[in-house]
């Protein structure tokens, strides 16, 4: 081995030689392998995966921050704002910084200077106690100077936060309060839905109304900055900004000054009424826009956004009538007679009879079975064609054309063709119009029946869908729909609440075209026969609407008596919805319109007078004179 | 003096002031802005590194065989320091590592380092001819293992295995049995499991991390994703001098120190991290150049102790930049902040520079007396050495 002397053995030659030469170079090769797969492991990193681990490094110190937009303005249709993002400072807390022995007198101090009432404040605490890192909100909204104050005295206020941010304020809020709806906090089972918009927890949406139905075009959309941030969490430069997309916003197509009056109409004949509650909708029948929609008794949307006090909104919540509830469009009641001319259509349309065809009332029709199906005129109409059957609203002749009559052996159109017809005036779905909660109505047919009452269809069922009672439910909203095809010659809109969106610049970003559901599979000469049915149960004195003829223009529309199951009176009659709708100037309709009165008795007493109101008011543009001011003035009282 | 210098190998020197340079160059980066003159911790350094210099160029004047003399004392010395810092020393971080004295920190076990590794050259050069025996290998094994476990109890279980890494190095290189070498790694690696079973739960989570580090990348692991994220990010040639977010905005951790190769490869990319370990590679090699060279066992050992020295801890602290190895604590030397380390790495190439300039030197007279006593069985052609 070491015969042959190494050089490390030469260098010391004439000194002994001395062992561990070999096992010293193998220690040296070892070490260059050690550090040659040091330094290959070092251009897989850097080399091969270097790009891997780039994205790395700048996901680690990129802190993204986003920048919330300013919501969307509403404005009515000649550019009033109805709602502006008004400044508001809300307190917060975080109730791990809260310690509990102070939480008495903090809350307390917290009360006076807020202006919210201590057992509030306890309560919303106890909540967010389970929650100890996530601040809670205390107060939505409190004054400037309080807020000023809080963050003056925040050593004496542990956990307390005094935040920044807008509210929303309703500058009709009371006039417009079904139709704008609200914000508010995110309702607990939707944040999940919301957070995948992109919509923070603790955002205000909206809850109703446009406000809700908008949601997403109002808000906008986040903008965004990309901060530097190191190990620690502090931020250090900014990398990136992306401005947010301001929200769009919204022209109604309604006018403040027409929707509040009509608001007012309604609400002065619903106040000769104990507890008068209703709805009114009026249409453009040519393209759909929505005048004016009111529905009583309503709120302020400002209450929710300013923070209700308890007792105002405990009054909104228990209220029977249900203010809370849009009933123009969420509201389901039974037509009565308003459907009558679905039924005359259809007959018609089907051949069931001529137009000129006529059929004999004598107040009361008796099936055979035993049933017996009254007119709401005990003496009956005598002989009646359709024209008069709808001025005169006789029931006993839609009886006849829908369900047919054993005794003349008249086929009547049948519940399958009724029904066909119903939907084909768009009742049981939904119209469309831009409101959340719009409810679609039925239209009952024997499997309906069969499944849902595990009752088979009768005669009597479809002699009850005929004149809008038994199992029909529409909407006011419908109802409005519907005489606005009749009026504009037969094209089923729908209804339009939004006008354009405009961007932050005040152009148009997009405009909603009046858009046809469905054309009336009615024939133009059909069609006008409705049109003058409707005209002389307004215009001649047999009529059952005189009370809607107006000074100024021309009505036609159509009253209706909606028994629903309820307390009989003393006479022994169901409670009643007062109905009536129509379109005006019968000629050339530039109004559509639907008048609910919810247990008000007979339409032609309770709904016409305020249809002739409110196209009075349309027509001139002056408010009528007070109902009970009127000559024929008959107050419900003296009906009743 | 002239001639003093050209004795000195240079090779060597070169690679250590380089070596010191990329620390003092890295810690410049990441220094406190505020710190001036001697608050700067590379300012100290550089400082440090230069006296430390000037102590190995000393101790190339002086005959590396007076530590043969030494040896002993220097041996009792260090492990009875290590004995006091475990009862008085400074509890920091969980550990007793090391002593306080006003501002300076004396750490004992990286001055045990030399001491033991003076100590097994001794050792092993005087019992030159019966290396073979098991007895020699297992007292040397003792010796070892004295210093090692006072560390290990520290705790500190990285250094305590440099040691095991020294001693297998120098008794390799003095010419034990294979087996004899193999049967304590043997052993280790059978009593692995039971270890396992009975190691505290940090200790199986290091190792679990050091196999998968994103298992836990905000925990255990995170130093270890880290790092590996600031290497891989430096590419070719790196984010330059000062740049780079996971130094500079502190994702990586004790960058100062354990993981300052992860900083350089970052900042200077693959062209720093290869010839930072090519210097290294330079360093070890002429350390086992120097042994070959020696002109006697003592010397010879002595080199590869200071070459295995410096390669375990430099490897073993790269492997664990690099995740290749678990983190255990180990620092570059040279480069790593550690003024302790640093001074006793220097003196150690001082020892190198001593081998290598006394190559030609007269025979010791204790060292004659080896020749007498090694000579005999050595004389044959296929005698003693490399069996």
């Amino acid at each position: 081995m070491e015969a042959h002397p190494r050089p490390a053995a030469r260098t010391g030659a004439g000194q002994p030689r001395i062992s561990g030469t070999r096992r010293t170079l193998l220690l040296g090769g070892a070490a260059i392998a050690g550090n040659t797969a040091l330094a290959a492991r070092l251009w897989q990193l850097q080399v091969v995966e270097s790009d891997t681990y780039r994205v790395q490094a700048a996901q680690n110190r990129a802190r993204t921050r986003p920048i919330q937009p300013l919501r969307g303005l509403i404005f009515d249709r000649n550019r009033e704002p109805l709602v502006a993002n008004a400044p508001v400072f809300s307190v917060w807390l975080r109730p791990g910084d809260l310690p509990p022995e102070r939480e008495g007198p903090v809350l307390a101090n917290l009360a006076v200077l807020s202006g919210e009432r201590l057992e509030d404040l306890q309560f919303k605490l106890n909540q967010a106690r389970t929650t100890p890192d996530t601040p809670a909100r205390l107060a939505r909204a409190v004054p400037r100077e309080s807020a000023l104050t809080i963050e003056e005295r925040r050593h004496d206020l542990p956990g307390i936060i005094v935040r920044t941010g807008t509210r929303r304020e309703y500058a009709h809020g009371d006039v417009f309060g079904h139709i704008l709806g609200f914000t508010g906090p995110i309702p607990a089972e939707e944040v999940e839905g919301y957070r995948r918009q992109g919509v923070r927890f603790d955002e205000d949406i909206g809850l109703a109304g446009v406000e809700r139905s908008l949601q997403t075009q109002l808000r906008g959309r986040d903008g965004e900055q990309r901060l530097e941030a190191d190990a620690f969490g502090r931020t250090l430069n900014e990398l990136s900004f992306r401005p947010p997309q301001v929200g769009q916003h919204a022209v109604l197509t309604i006018a403040l000054n027409e929707q509040k009056a009509i608001r007012e109409i309604l609400a002065r004949h619903l106040a000769l009424r104990d507890r008068g509650a209703g709805a009114a909708v009026v249409l453009r029948p040519d393209s759909g826009d929505v005048v004016a929609m009111v529905s009583l008794p309503d709120y302020d949307s400002n209450i929710f956004t300013r923070g209700a006090s308890s007792e105002s909104f405990a009054l909104l919540v228990s209220d029977p009538r249900r203010p809370l509830i849009n009933h123009a469009i969420s509201g389901l009641y039974p037509p009565g007679s308003t459907y009558k001319v679905i039924a005359a259509s259809g007959a018609l349309e089907a051949g069931v009879v001529l137009p000129q065809s006529k059929i004999h009332c004598g107040g009361r029709l008796i099936l055979p079975s035993g049933w017996a199906f009254d007119d709401w005129l005990p003496q009956g109409h005598g002989l009646v064609d359709l024209e008069r059957a709808i001025a005169e609203s006789c029931n006993i002749y839609f009886y006849n054309v829908s369900g047919g009559n054993p005794y003349t052996r008249l086929q009547g159109l049948g519940n399958r063709r009724l029904a066909e017809f119903e939907r084909s005036f768009g009742f049981g779905e939904r119209t469309g119009i831009d409101l959340p909660g719009e409810a679609s109505g039925l239209v009952p047919t024997s499997e309906w029946k069969n499944k849902n009452l595990q009752q088979p269809w009768v005669t009597g069922d479809t002699y009850h869908a005929a004149i809008g009672q038994g199992l029909v439910q529409v909407t006011p909203l419908q109802i409005a729909s519907m005489y606005a095809a009749i009026g504009n010659g037969g094209r089923v809109m729908r209804p339009r609440l939004i006008d354009r969106m405009l961007d932050q610049h005040g152009n148009v970003a997009e405009r909603t075209a009046p858009r046809v559901r469905s054309v009336l599979p009615i024939s133009d000469d059909h069609l006008r026969l409705l049109q003058s049915g409707l005209y002389r149960a307004v215009n001649e004195p047999s009529g059952t609407g005189p009370r809607a003829r107006s000074s100024h223009t021309v009505v036609a529309g159509k009253t209706g008596t909606a028994e629903y199951s309820g307390l009989r009176d003393a006479e022994g009659r169901l409670p009643s919805h007062a109905w009536f709708a129509g379109y005006a100037p019968a000629e050339q309709p530039q109004y559509a319109f639907a008048v609910l009165v919810r247990d008000g008795g007979e339409g032609s007493f309770a709904a016409a007078p305020i249809a002739r109101d409110i196209v009075d008011y349309l027509m001139t543009g002056d408010m009528p004179p007070l109902p009970q001011e009127r000559p024929d003035f008959i107050s419900p009282d003296q009906r009743l | 003096m002239l001639l003093r210098l050209a004795r000195i190998e240079w090779a060597i020197v070169v690679s250590t002031i380089a070596l010191v340079a990329f620390g003092v160059l890295m810690l410049s980066t990441t220094a406190d802005p505020g710190a001036n003159g001697l608050q700067n911790q590379a300012v100290q350094k550089a400082i440090l590194g230069a006296v430390g210099l000037g102590f190995a160029f000393a101790m190339a004047q002086i005959d590396y065989r007076a530590l043969h003399g030494v040896a002993v004392p220097l041996y009792l010395a260090g492990v009875l320091a290590l004995v006091m810092v475990l009862l008085v020393g400074d509890f920091d971080l969980g550990a007793r590592r090391w002593f306080e004295v006003g501002s300076i920190v004396i750490q004992p076990s990286e001055f045990m380092k030399v001491a033991a590794v003076v100590a097994f050259a001794k050792y092993l050069a005087d019992r030159r001819g019966s290396t073979q025996s098991f007895r020699t290998v297992m007292v040397s094994l003792g010796l070892m293992l004295i210093p090692a476990g006072l560390i290990f109890l520290q705790p500190d279980l990285g250094t305590a295995l440099i040691f095991g890494a020294i001693w297998i190095a120098m008794v390799f290189v003095a010419g034990a049995r294979w087996w004899h070498l193999l049967m304590p790694v043997a052993i280790a690696l059978a009593a692995f499991p039971f270890a396992w079973f009975f190691a505290q739960d940090y200790m199986r989570q290091r190792f679990v991390t050091f196999l998968d580090p994103s298992s836990d990348p905000l925990g255990a692991g995170y130093n270890v994703l880290q790092a590996r994220i600031s290497i891989g990010s430096g590419s070719w040639f790196g984010h330059g001098l000062g740049q780079g977010s996971q130094s500079q905005l502190e994702f990586l951790r004790v960058r100062d120190t354990d993981f300052i190769f992860a900083m350089l490869g970052e900042q200077l990319g693959l062209a720093g991290t290869v010839g930072l370990l090519a210097f290294f590679t330079l360093l070890i090699v002429q350390a086992l150049v120097i042994g070959l060279r020696a002109r006697d066992m003592f010397g010879r050992l002595l080199a590869v102790g200071i070459a295995a020295m410096i390669f375990t801890q430099s490897f073993v602290n790269i492997g664990m930049n690099v995740g290749l190895m678990p983190v255990t604590g180990i620092t570059l030397p040279l480069v790593s902040l550690g003024k302790n380390s640093l001074l006793v790495t220097l003196l150690s190439v001082g020892i190198l520079l001593s081998i290598h300039a006394h190559r030609g030197a007269a025979p010791f007279r204790q060292q004659s007396m080896h020749v007498v006593r090694g000579s005999l069985p050595a004389a044959g052609p296929r005698g003693g050495l490399g069996r």
